[in-house]
C-alpha cells in the first residue's frame, strides 16, 4: 500500500462518538486481552482494573487486588486466559483475567527484591521473564510460578521481550543497551551461569549520564518498551531521543530494527525537544509501527510509521499525552490510554479539594474495518 | 622549591592556643581557642564556653526540591505515595523511603520535621526566602545562614574562613549570600572541592619572600584604607588573609591524602566526593560548611530521577553522620539537609512531581538537636501538615539555640538598624532541641 492508501485506511481521529473509559487513578497500561473480550489496566494504585468489552458499553468487573506500589507490568498467557502482573514492591502475579474470582492463581510476594518493571510471556505460554530494578531477569512457569532461571544483568531492567519463535529473550536497559540471551535450558540449570547473552542492540541515543555531558548527576531515559512484529522479523524500542533531567523533556522516539541483520532500520522520532517520552508501541500486522507518546499536558502524538518510509504516514496531535495504546485483536480498534492529571507548583485546590490525577481510556475505530 | 617544602601541613591542634590565647580566653575573646585542645587544664566552666565557640555546621542543599514522599515522609500504598516501599530505621518506630537505605541506619543521630510549611513555590525567590530564614520585610537583604553563622559565631580557633561552600562548577568567593553583612561574610566556594586556582606559591617566589610580600601589601592596604574604611576594603583585606591561611592548610585539596576507602564509603560522584571534602573542612576547622547539589528538580520522569539522585545523596549523608559520631563530633556540629521546598504529591502526566512547599520534610542532627525523632505529621495522603505547622523561621530560631548563640546576639546592627536574626514571629521547635 502506498501512504495515502494506508492513512485512508487507518487515519484515527477522536470524535465524539468515542467510547471513553474514565478511571480516578493513573494508569500504566490498557491493554485487550488476546481473545478480544476484555480490557486489562494497570497502574499506579496497585489494583488491576478489568472491563468486558463483548457488550454495547464496557462492563467494569471486579478489581484483581493484592499487589503493593505500582502495577507497571502485566502479560498475558493466551493458552490459559491467564494474566501475568508484577508491582513495584517485588511481587509476581497469575490471574485468571476472564473469571469473576479475584483471587491469584499464584503468586510470588517477593519474586524480585524491588521494582518489577518489566514482563515477558514466552510464545508458547510456559514461562515468563520478570525484570527490574534487581539487574536481573527471572524466568518463571506460568503454571506454578517455579523460578526457572535467572540471567544477571549489569544495569537496571526497564523492558523484555521473548521473540515470537525459538529461545531468544531482549532485555531493555537505563543505559539504551538491548541484550539479546538466549533461554534455551540445559536440564535441571537454573542458574544464570550458563546463559548466553547472543549480541546486543545500541540505542544509546535513548540514554544520557548528564554527569558526562552536563556536569550534572542524574542518569537518563532508558528503553521503555520493546516489541516484535508478529513474524519476528522486526524489533522495535521506545524511550526518549537525547533525554534529559529536570523536566525530563527530549523528542520521543522508536527505533525499528532488522532481527536478523541487528542493524537499525528506522529512527521514529516524534514531536519537539521538550515533549516526553514513547513509553509504548507496537507493529500493525501490515508492517507499520503503531507508537504513542507523552509529555507535559496537551503535548505527545500518536504515529504510524512503516519502517521502509522517511516519514510517519499518520500523526496525530489530538491523542497527547498517550501512556499505552493496544490494538484490537479484530484489527479494528484502538484503546489509547492517557493519563489527565495537571501540573502546576503548590497548592492548585479544585472546589477546595487536592485532586489527584486520572486516566481516560479512548475506543478509536479505524475508518475502514477489515475482517479479523 | 616544591610543594612539599613550602607546606608545613599543620594540624588544628597544632595551632588551637597559644600561651596568649590562653591567658586571653577568660576574657571576652575567647573564640580562638579550640576546647578539644584544653583537656583538663582549665576551669570547667571556661572550657565549656570555649567548647561552645567550637559548634560548627554543615548544611547539604539539594537544589531544585528532593520530594519528602521519596525520601523523609513516605507514604507506601497511597494515592499519591508513588512505587516505593517505607524502610524501617534504626529508630523503632520511624520508618523512611527505601530509596535511603544507608541513613536509615543513621536514623539515631537524626531529626526529622515533617510538619514544615513554607511560603514560596519557586525556585526565584524560594531559595534565597528558605536560606535567609523568611525574615519580615525591613527592606534589607538578610544574609543566608551560612554568613548569618559566620557573623555571629565568626571563625573557630583553626582561623579557617568560617563560611566555606563546596559545591559543582566554579568557586571563588562568593559576597551574595552576605546580603547586608560586609562582605567577607560570604562564603568562599570550592568548585567541585578544589583548591582555589594559583593557591601554590610560584616556584620563584620563597616562603621568607611572600611573608615580605604579604607585610608590604598590608602596609600598602592600611594606607590605602585609612580615612576609607569601607566594606570593600575590609573584603580585599580578608580575602587575602583567608588565601594566606589556606595557603598554610593545602593538604586540604590533596585528595591522595584520602583512603581509597573513604572515596568508597563516600562514592566517587561529585556529592559523595563533595561531603567528604566538607567532613575534612569541619575536621579542619571550618565554622560553616555548605554543600551544594543542584538538579533536583524532577518535573518528569520523577520516580526514575530519584533512583539516579537520592542515592548519591543516601551514601555520603549516612557516611559523613557515622565519620562526625566516630569522632566524636556530632555533639558540636549540627547537620542539615534540605531543600527550598518539597515535591506536589500529585504526580503530573509527565510522571514527575512538582514544587510543594505546603507540606515537607527536612532532616538534621548533631550539635544541640534532639537524636532519633520526628516532630510533626502529614495527614495519611501526605497533602497537607496534620496539626502545627513550623515555618523556615522556626528552623533558623531552633539552629541558632542549637548553637549556642546567645540570646543577646539575636540581633545584628545594621548601621545602626537594629534586625533581628531571626523572624520574630516564630520561636525555636522546643521539642527539637536537646
Amino acid at each position: 500500500m502506498t501512504p495515502e492508501e494506508l492513512l485512508k485506511r487507518y487515519e484515527l481521529a477522536p470524535s465524539k462518538d468515542d467510547e471513553l473509559i474514565e478511571y480516578e487513578r493513573q494508569l500504566w497500561q490498557a491493554r485487550y486481552s488476546p481473545c478480544g473480550r476484555f480490557l486489562i489496566g494497570c497502574g499506579y494504585d496497585a489494583t488491576i482494573q478489568r472491563w468486558d468489552i463483548s457488550g454495547e458499553k464496557p462492563q467494569l468487573m471486579p478489581e484483581l487486588t493484592g499487589h503493593n506500589g505500582w502495577v507497571q507490568a502485566i502479560g498475558f498467557q493466551p493458552q490459559k486466559n491467564r494474566l501475568l502482573s508484577a508491582d513495584s514492591w517485588g511481587q509476581l502475579a497469575c490471574w485468571s483475567y476472564a473469571e469473576q474470582a479475584t483471587k491469584p492463581v499464584w503468586s510470588l510476594p517477593e519474586a524480585h527484591p524491588n521494582w518489577i518493571r518489566a514482563i515477558a510471556i514466552s510464545p508458547n505460554g510456559e514461562l515468563v521473564a520478570t525484570g527490574g530494578n534487581s539487574n536481573s531477569v527471572r524466568i518463571w512457569s506460568t503454571e506454578d510460578g517455579k523460578l526457572q532461571r535467572e540471567i544477571p544483568h549489569p544495569d537496571r531492567i526497564f523492558s523484555l521481550c521473548f521473540h515470537p519463535k525459538g529461545n531468544a529473550l531482549v532485555v531493555g536497559d537505563l543505559k539504551g543497551i538491548i541484550r539479546q540471551w538466549d533461554t534455551s535450558t540445559e536440564a535441571g540449570s537454573q542458574s544464570g551461569d550458563d546463559a548466553k547473552e547472543v549480541r546486543q542492540f545500541d540505542a544509546a541515543i535513548l540514554f544520557n549520564d548528564e554527569a558526562e555531558t552536563k556536569g550534572r548527576i542524574q542518569q537518563c531515559g532508558g528503553i521503555r518498551h520493546l516489541q516484535f512484529d508478529a513474524g519476528g522479523k522486526r524489533l522495535v524500542c521506545t524511550g526518549q531521543k537525547q533525554p534529559g533531567g529536570g523536566f525530563a523533556t527530549g523528542t520521543p522516539c522508536a527505533i525499528v530494527y532488522d532481527w536478523e541483520s541487528g542493524k537499525q532500520i528506522r529512527e521514529m522520532p516524534m514531536g519537539g525537544a521538550q515533549d516526553g517520552f514513547s513509553y509504548d508501541a507496537q507493529f500493525h500486522p501490515d508492517g507499520f509501527v503503531m507508537a504513542t507518546s507523552t509529555a507535559f499536558p496537551g503535548k505527545g502524538h500518536v504515529w504510524f510509521w512503516r519502517p521502509e518510509d522517511e516519514k510517519a504516514f499518520f500523526t496525530s496531535s489530538k491523542l497527547p499525552n498517550g501512556f499505552s495504546l493496544s490494538l484490537h485483536p479484530n484489527g479494528n480498534n484502538v484503546a489509547h490510554l492517557t493519563s489527565k492529571s495537571p501540573n502546576g507548583n503548590g497548592r492548585a485546590l479544585k472546589d477546595g479539594e487536592y485532586v489527584g490525577g486520572s486516566a481516560r481510556i479512548r475506543l478509536l475505530h479505524f475508518p475502514i474495518e477489515v475482517d479479523a | 622549591m616544591s610543594s612539599t617544602q613550602q607546606s608545613p601541613l599543620c594540624k588544628p591542634w597544632e595551632h588551637s592556643f597559644s600561651r596568649r590565647q590562653l591567658l586571653g580566653a577568660t576574657g571576652a575573646g575567647i573564640g580562638a581557642l579550640g576546647a578539644g585542645a584544653l583537656g583538663g587544664m582549665l576551669d570547667p566552666a571556661v572550657a565549656e564556653e570555649l567548647k561552645k565557640q567550637e559548634k560548627q555546621v554543615i548544611f547539604v542543599w539539594l537544589d531544585g526540591g528532593i520530594s519528602q514522599l521519596e525520601s523523609w515522609d513516605p507514604k507506601p500504598n497511597t494515592q499519591f505515595g508513588g512505587p516505593y516501599r517505607a524502610i524501617p530505621t534504626s529508630v523503632p518506630g520511624i520508618h523512611v523511603s527505601e530509596l535511603l537505605p544507608q541513613t536509615a541506619q543513621q536514623m539515631h543521630h537524626l531529626s526529622i520535621v515533617r510538619n514544615l510549611h513554607t511560603q514560596d513555590n519557586s525556585h526565584s525567590a524560594g531559595v534565597a526566602r528558605i536560606n535567609r530564614g523568611d525574615p519580615k520585610n525591613r527592606g534589607v537583604v538578610y544574609p543566608y545562614l551560612g554568613s548569618a553563622v559566620a557573623k555571629l559565631m565568626g571563625p573557630t580557633s583553626s582561623g579557617l574562613p568560617p563560611y566555606c561552600w563546596v559545591k559543582p562548577y566554579s568557586g571563588g568567593f562568593k559576597t551574595g549570600d552576605a546580603g547586608f553583612l560586609p562582605a567577607k561574610y560570604g562564603a568562599l566556594a570550592f568548585g567541585d572541592a578544589k583548591a582555589p586556582e594559583n593557591l601554590l606559591l610560584n616556584e620563584s617566589v620563597s616562603l621568607a619572600e611572600n611573608a615580605k610580600r604579604n607585610e608590604l601589601r598590608k602596609k600598602f592596604n592600611n594606607r590605602f584604607a585609612k580615612g576609607r574604611r569601607n566594606e570593600s576594603t575590609d573584603a580585599n583585606s580578608y580575602v587575602y588573609d583567608v588565601a594566606d591561611t589556606l595557603m598554610q592548610r593545602r593538604d586540604l585539596f590533596d585528595e591522595t591524602k584520602v583512603s581509597d576507602k573513604d572515596k568508597d564509603r563516600y562514592g566517587r560522584h561529585a556529592l559523595g566526593r563533595h561531603m567528604l571534602m566538607a567532613r575534612r573542612l569541619i575536621e579542619a576547622g571550618v565554622r560553616f560548611v555548605k554543600v551544594n547539589s543542584y538538579h533536583w528538580d524532577s518535573h518528569g520522569d520523577n520516580f526514575n530521577a530519584c533512583e539516579s539522585l537520592i542515592p548519591q545523596f543516601d551514601r555520603p549523608f549516612a557516611a559523613l553522620l557515622e565519620d562526625l559520631n566516630e569522632r566524636g563530633m556530632l555533639d558540636n556540629v549540627l547537620v542539615i539537609a534540605m531543600s527550598e521546598f518539597g515535591r506536589t504529591p500529585r504526580i503530573n502526566s509527565h510522571v514527575g512531581r512538582d514544587h510543594w512547599p505546603e507540606a515537607w520534610s527536612v532532616a538534621m542532627g548533631g550539635s544541640g538537636i534532639r537524636r532519633g525523632h520526628v516532630v510533626g505529621k502529614t495527614n495519611n495522603l501526605g497533602t497537607f501538615v496534620d496539626g502545627d505547622e513550623y515555618d523556615i523561621g522556626h528552623l533558623f530560631h531552633t539552629w541558632f539555640r542549637a548553637l549556642d548563640i546567645p540570646q543577646k546576639m539575636m540581633e545584628y546592627n545594621n548601621d545602626g538598624q537594629p534586625l533581628p536574626v531571626a523572624n520574630e514571629e516564630c520561636s525555636p521547635i522546643e521539642e527539637l532541641l536537646t
